[in-house]
């Protein structure tokens, strides 16, 4: 597949190309320091070198708030919005956003395969970019490197003069052609850069971590710090959880019936209406959160339903990170076995 | 890449059939009977212990276990406890009232399961409303079907639900129904104490006895407790478990137990199965 050389202030001139085929979605900055995926009005407002977004992409298949029905209470009738499934472009992706993206699509598949996420997921091609790891981002730990291409159509690679664009598929072919980019021939893409932020222990090997570390003190450690305000649910590329709700309008006419982002780390999340709630301490709630990452949703396949993007990490407000928790778990089993082996 | 969900056969969960409150019985100041009919005369088809989403729009959605055996045709039995928005608005409603039905979802105890066997009923308080069904389905295929115990508490005489159908079972010569009250109330004659205090007199073919239980969290504990000193085999076990459900297949989150679904791997679980599971009990 072909590799075409965009120099830098013909980034803007690529994007424009790139609009031609469908709406481009991309990095923008918001605020002082933060990111967010957008609707690409400017192309010159559009930012490839960014460390992440506050959210992730699943914002746009699953939205933060979502109608399933709208409803006339005066008739008691109810009518069914249309799933959308317009063609987009996401533009300056990380791979771990797009690895989250196939985690949620396993979520959505598995069972009842559902058309709201699943009619949104249609249409869409992404077009990966590199990122510098900060001291949040921890994706190589969990098996996805900078520079994983997989699932793209295109991805840029960054080099001096600009960016490398490589064509990954056929529709990311399509994208590129008469674009009128030269080959980059002779140009190489940077190395893999290397994480301040890992994890001690390899991702395959967490399945049997977690397998033994149910009863560990880590998580009333840990629970000690947190607050529970469940910041890190709402922006990890793999959580889903929701909640459903009538909102009924002011004129008590009619309303809708919204799906919302819920949290598992809050505390009514596992309560039901009978008084009874079945995660009631805050320990149990972080240790469910952990292990749908590192173990319940894994099932079989090894690979974590974590893509280390460090996002709930950088938004805790006890400054809890992931990679810490797994750490002194692994510290902790360890430090056991170095103990028995001692006697 | 571009990826295509078109060879999948999408789904849309989250639409209610209206559906017609066709009667409404009382049982106690807290626990109403609902018999509901779907439109256009469809079947629930569901299979005992299974649940439904209840919605009313405007208000929202719970979910419900389904009482009446898919035996019983052409409508369904639902008996709610007014504990939420949801379930106290929907105490108010009457005969020609709508609500708005999904499902069926969940597992069930599958008759299959039961067939052949002695039958062990474990309810305690509302419990034995999703019992219902089965003990339904029993008794309208009893030949299919050994001996029929069934093990029934509450926790006063004013809290027992279908008073009709408990003087049927304690009247048939094929069900042996035992009833108990937590505490003493004028009046009442029969058994007091817990629920387990009926399991231990219980004389039972062990190998070819299956239970099927369920009753609030706390029962569970000191019944399998009871059937483990009894020596009843684990796998011949079945709990149907409760949990707050928002979707009903499997993707909301609210009701997981470790690793598993309560609406999609649950309600009625296969005892070895959430044995191992330290959020089950």
């Amino acid at each position: 597949m072909a590799r075409h050389l965009v120099r830098q202030e013909q980034v803007a001139a690529l994007l424009v190309h790139l609009s031609r085929s469908g709406k481009v979605i991309a990095p923008h900055k918001k605020g002082a320091k933060s990111f967010t995926f957008q609707e690409m009005g400017d192309p010159a407002a559009v930012v490839l070198d960014y460390s992440r977004t506050i959210v992730p992409l699943k914002k746009f298949f699953l939205p933060a708030r979502e109608k399933l029905l709208s409803f006339d209470l005066v008739k008691n009738q109810y009518e069914v919005p249309s799933v959308e499934s317009p063609q987009r472009i996401f533009v300056g992706v990380h791979s771990y956003d797009l690895q989250g993206l196939t985690r949620l699509d396993q979520a959505f598949l598995k069972g009842v395969p559902e058309a709201n996420y699943l009619g949104r997921r249609e249409n869409c091609l992404f077009v990966g970019v590199g990122y510098q790891p900060d001291k949040y981002h921890f994706s190589r730990s969990v098996g996805i490197p900078v520079n994983k291409t997989e699932g793209f159509d295109l991805f840029l690679h960054k080099v001096d003069a600009g960016y490398v664009v490589e064509e990954l598929t056929e529709a990311g072919a399509g994208l590129m052609a008469g674009a009128g980019f030269p080959a980059a021939d002779g140009h190489k893409g940077v190395d893999e850069p290397s994480f301040t932020n890992n994890l001690r222990v390899h991702y395959n090997r967490l399945p049997d971590l977690f397998a033994k570390a149910y009863d560990s003190k880590v998580w009333g450690e840990v629970s000690k710090r947190c607050v529970g305000c469940g910041s890190c649910n709402l922006v990890c590329p793999t959580c889903y959880c929701f909640d459903v709700k009538d909102e009924v309008a002011v004129n008590a006419a009619g309303g809708e019936r919204v799906r919302l982002w819920d949290a598992c780390m809050s505390e009514p999340f596992a309560a039901v209406a009978g008084g009874e709630n079945f995660r009631e301490h805050l320990f149990s709630r972080q240790r469910h959160r952990l292990y749908r990452k590192f173990k319940y949703q894994a099932g079989g396949t090894d690979v974590p339903f974590c893509v280390g993007c460090g996002r709930c990490a950088e938004q805790c407000t006890a400054h809890i990170d992931v990679t810490e928790i797994v750490n002194e778990l692994y510290r902790e089993q360890s430090g056991e076995e170095i103990r028995k082996s001692g006697n | 890449m571009a990826i295509s969900f078109s060879h999948i056969e999408k789904q849309t969960p989250y639409f209610p059939m209206q559906s017609e409150i066709v009667e409404v019985r009382r049982f106690t100041d807290l626990e109403t009977f609902y018999r509901i009919r779907l439109p256009e005369g469809r079947e629930l088809g569901h299979k005992p212990g299974q649940f439904v989403m209840v919605s009313i729009l405007g208000v929202g959605e719970a979910p419900i276990s389904i009482s009446s055996s898919p035996t019983q045709k052409g409508t369904f039995d639902l008996v709610v406890r007014r504990v939420g928005m949801l379930t106290e608005v929907m105490s108010r409603m009457q005969p020609g009232d709508k609500v708005g039905i999904r499902g069926p979802f969940g597992t069930a105890f599958e008759p299959s399961a039961f067939q052949g066997k002695d039958v062990l009923i474990i309810g305690g308080g509302i419990g034995i409303v999703p019992l219902r069904s089965l003990i339904n389905y029993v008794l309208d295929n009893r030949k299919d079907f050994r001996r029929f115990i069934i093990v029934h508490g509450a926790k006063t005489p004013q809290d027992l639900l279908f008073p009709e159908e408990r003087t049927r079972w304690a009247s048939s010569s094929d069900v042996e129904y035992k009833l108990t009250v937590d505490r003493e109330a004028e009046g009442w004659k029969g058994n007091v104490g817990v629920i387990t205090t009926l399991l231990p007199p219980l004389e039972l073919d062990l190998e070819n006895t299956v239970a099927a239980i369920c009753g609030p969290p706390i029962m569970y504990k000191f019944v399998l407790m009871s059937l483990k000193g009894k020596k009843l085999p684990d796998e011949n076990v079945y709990v149907s478990l409760e949990r707050r459900m928002k979707c009903g297949v499997g993707k909301c989150g609210h009701c997981q137990i470790n690793d598993l679904y309560c609406c999609q791997d649950g309600p009625v679980f296969h005892y070895p199965k959430v044995a191992t599971r330290k959020e089950a009990f």
